[in-house]
């Protein structure tokens, strides 16, 4: 079987949506957390792939490639703020589910 | 000095006197007091100058531009002549004695530097009515007349008659000024101008453009001012105000502006307008006259006097100007309604300043008594006070040749007489009653006995009182010789006035002669020296109870009011309630409540919802991308 754009196409939009239901639908923030890099990784791939078919022949092939790693580079420093938050969270109202999370209402 | 500047400074002078007071001495009597006569005395001083030396004689005019709206242009300026130097003549020289002798009455009150401001802004006022050139102008002050009076009227404002006389002075004249401005507006619509000269001018080439309408209601801001029937019903009550605001403002010079006015604008008047002024006011002088009989309190009387007095003027003015369309061939007919009304308005101005000051020495001497039948005997306590008081009278009921109101009364009755019988024999009679309700208060009021104690221990009033009263006396004697009056006035008093010739001036003097000295003794023989009742009252219970009717007037007034307005007013006020506070204000406040119920559902606090939220935004801008609402929005 040849593994063509379709195939990582097919890859991308269902970690995607794997990401994007599990934001709506998870309660809990650190789930939610990892949904939202799932569809960050979704996006990722969706790139590289259309950077590795697209390529003109004869010209550099690594430019979608290095994007990446500034993408995933930056992805990193947002987790770990991300994370801190989680954390932070956690000891000031010792939950980290949504639902209990509400305090912008009030 | 040049006119104009004269003119500004008399015209600001107790502008700037009321301005001070306001800012420096409203709780300082003496200092307000200071002011306000320091500007009386200046206004006295120019206007005596401009008479004896400042002015020609020859009709002077300055005016600038104030106001542009559209094509619309509105003027301030001045007009001296004849007529208004008679006017500024009366106001400065009666204002200023008033003004000295409000010092000595109002010593005790609590409230002077009020008073005084009051005082200063209706001389600004008055003169401003008098120098006006133009129409407008004279309506700006003529409404700030109306304010001044209301204020002065409700100078007691505790009691709860001041109150009610000043808000009805107010609304009366309202009434009567709606008229005058529709008046003034269709003269203005007509003639293009409203500037006196001009109007002249064009009346002069084209007289067909005057109606009868347009004087009409002109005539109806005279109504209410000089409180002609059927808008007189708030002068008598105005007298709830301090004595000398009842002599300056409700005598002499404000209630006066109207008959000034027609003189000022004599030349808008048709004859059959004419013949409805003179008829108004013949009702009015008889009327009132018949009204004074039923009255006890002193001003009371003096106040439906200047009614009927009032009354004679604005006869005067309608009989003699019809005179003059009809009979007069000499130079000046023209102004036989002008000299016959201002005539009269001087030789009044004198005359019931003096009996308005009389009354108020009276009142001030016997501790704020009014009622006549309380005095008795005052001529041994107050021999000044009743000297000068008898000379009031005497002016007013026109004895012959002593009295000042027996030359500018004839005129009066001469024109009345050559111009339309009924109208003479009810001024006639109205002279006679008139003659007889003074004796009445006069003999009632001064001679006999004390008929209480506060008459019992009155006593002459200070030299500020008295003084305005013997100067007032002079004129109230002599203003019917012209030798009285510096030579530039004596235009209007000298020539305008019409004088019988002939047989008629036998007749005019033996008809003047009788009615007024059989009123006066007929007065002693009824109500008899310092009586304590009123004989009229017991024995003849119907005469009384007619003139104490009024002819209802008030009641009927009050029953309108009552039962019409209040009516109408409750229908505006319930529309009111449901179109303006429950639709507009309510209503509106209703949407932009609902607004926020709305909106406020959104925010729920939960994540989870605002991800549904984000999805469905970004769903509408994808689809609004990609083209989806192009078919809607165009």
């Amino acid at each position: 079987m040849i593994i063509g754009l379709e195939h990582y196409f097919f890859v991308s939009v269902l970690l995607f949506a794997i990401g994007f239901f599990g934001v709506l639908l998870r309660k809990n923030t650190l789930v939610v957390f990892m949904c939202l890099e799932l569809m960050l990784s979704a996006s990722i791939l969706a790139l590289i792939a259309f950077s590795r078919y697209h390529t003109t022949p004869g010209q550099g092939l690594m430019e979608g490639n290095i994007f990446v790693l500034f993408i995933i580079a930056i992805a990193a420093c947002e987790v770990a703020v991300g994370l801190s938050i989680i954390v932070a969270l956690w000891r000031r109202n010792q939950t980290v589910e949504l639902s209990e999370i509400n305090e912008l209402k009030h | 000095m040049d006119l104009g500047t004269v003119l500004s400074v008399i015209l600001l002078a107790p502008l700037v006197a009321a301005g001070l007071i306001w800012i420096l001495a409203r709780q300082r009597a003496a200092l307000a007091m200071t002011l306000s006569l320091g500007a009386a005395a200046t206004i006295l001083c120019l206007s005596l100058w401009l008479f004896f030396a400042g002015w020609d004689g020859s009709a002077f005019e300055i005016s600038t531009e104030w106001l542009t709206l559209g094509s619309l242009t509105l003027d301030v300026g001045f007009l001296l002549n004849d007529l208004s130097a008679l006017m500024l003549f009366i106001v400065a020289f009666v204002g200023f004695w008033i003004h000295l002798f409000s010092v000595g009455y109002m010593n005790d009150d609590k409230a002077r530097g009020r008073f005084f401001g009051g005082l200063s802004i209706f001389m600004f006022s008055m003169l401003g009515i008098v120098l006006a050139n133009n129409l407008f102008m004279m309506f700006i002050f003529w409404e700030l007349v109306g304010f001044s009076s209301y204020m002065l009227i409700g100078h007691y404002l505790d009691t709860d008659e001041a109150a009610q006389a000043s808000k009805k002075a107010f609304i009366v004249n309202r009434v009567g000024d709606f008229g005058f401005l529709i008046g003034i507006i269709i003269t203005y619509w007509t003639f293009g101008t409203v500037n006196f000269n001009e109007l002249r001018e064009v009346v002069g080439t084209q007289p067909q453009l005057v109606t009868t309408l347009m004087g009409l209601l002109l005539f109806c801001g005279v109504l209410g001012k000089s409180a002609q029937m059927p808008l007189h019903v708030w002068l008598p009550d105005a007298m709830a105000g301090p004595t000398p605001i009842s002599a300056l403002i409700h005598a002499a010079t404000m209630v006066a502006a109207g008959v000034y006015f027609l003189g000022r604008s004599f030349f808008l008047f048709t004859e059959e307008a004419l013949h409805i002024v003179a008829w108004v006011g013949v009702v009015t002088a008889v009327s009132a006259a018949l009204w004074a009989f039923a009255q006890r309190d002193i001003k009371k009387i003096l106040a439906y006097s200047t009614l009927s007095q009032l009354g004679y003027m604005v006869a005067g003015f309608g009989l003699g100007s019809l005179y003059g369309l009809h009979h007069g061939d000499a130079h000046n007919a023209l102004y036989y309604g002008i000299g016959a009304s201002m005539f009269h308005l001087t030789t009044h101005a004198f005359f019931k300043a003096l009996l308005f000051l009389g009354s108020g020495s009276v009142i001030h001497a016997c501790h704020h008594e009014q009622d006549i039948f309380k005095m008795g005997g005052l001529w041994k306590k107050m021999p000044l006070t009743t000297l000068t008081f008898a000379a009031g009278v005497i002016a007013i009921a026109g004895v012959p040749f002593i009295a000042a109101g027996f030359f500018s009364k004839d005129a009066i009755l001469y024109v009345a007489m050559k111009s339309s019988q009924p109208a003479f024999y009810l001024l006639t009679g109205t002279a006679l009653l008139t003659a007889l309700y003074m004796g009445r208060l006069f003999f009632i009021a001064f001679l006999g006995k004390p008929n209480s104690a506060s008459a019992e221990h009155a006593h002459e009033s200070p030299w500020t009182i008295v003084l305005p009263l013997l100067v007032l006396a002079v004129f109230s004697i002599g203003g019917g010789y012209m030798i009285m009056y510096p030579v530039t006035l004596q235009e209007v008093m000298g020539h305008w006035v019409p004088h019988p010739h002939g047989k008629d001036h036998t007749t005019m003097i033996i008809i003047s002669a009788v009615a007024s000295i059989i009123g006066l003794v007929l007065a002693r023989i009824i109500y008899g020296a310092g009586a304590a009742t009123d004989k009229v009252e017991k024995t003849l219970p119907p005469v009384f109870a007619i003139s104490r009717s009024r002819f209802y007037f008030d009641e009927i007034y009050g029953y309108y009011v009552k039962k019409v307005q209040d009516r109408l007013a409750d229908v505006v006020a319930f529309l009111d309630t449901l179109f303006i506070s429950g639709v507009l204000v309510r209503g509106s406040a209703a949407v932009a409540g609902l607004l926020g119920v709305t909106a406020r559902r959104l925010h729920t606090g939960s994540v989870s919802t605002y991800v549904w939220w984000f999805f469905a935004g970004l769903v509408l801008f994808g689809a609004y991308a990609g083209g989806f609402f192009d078919g809607i929005i165009q």
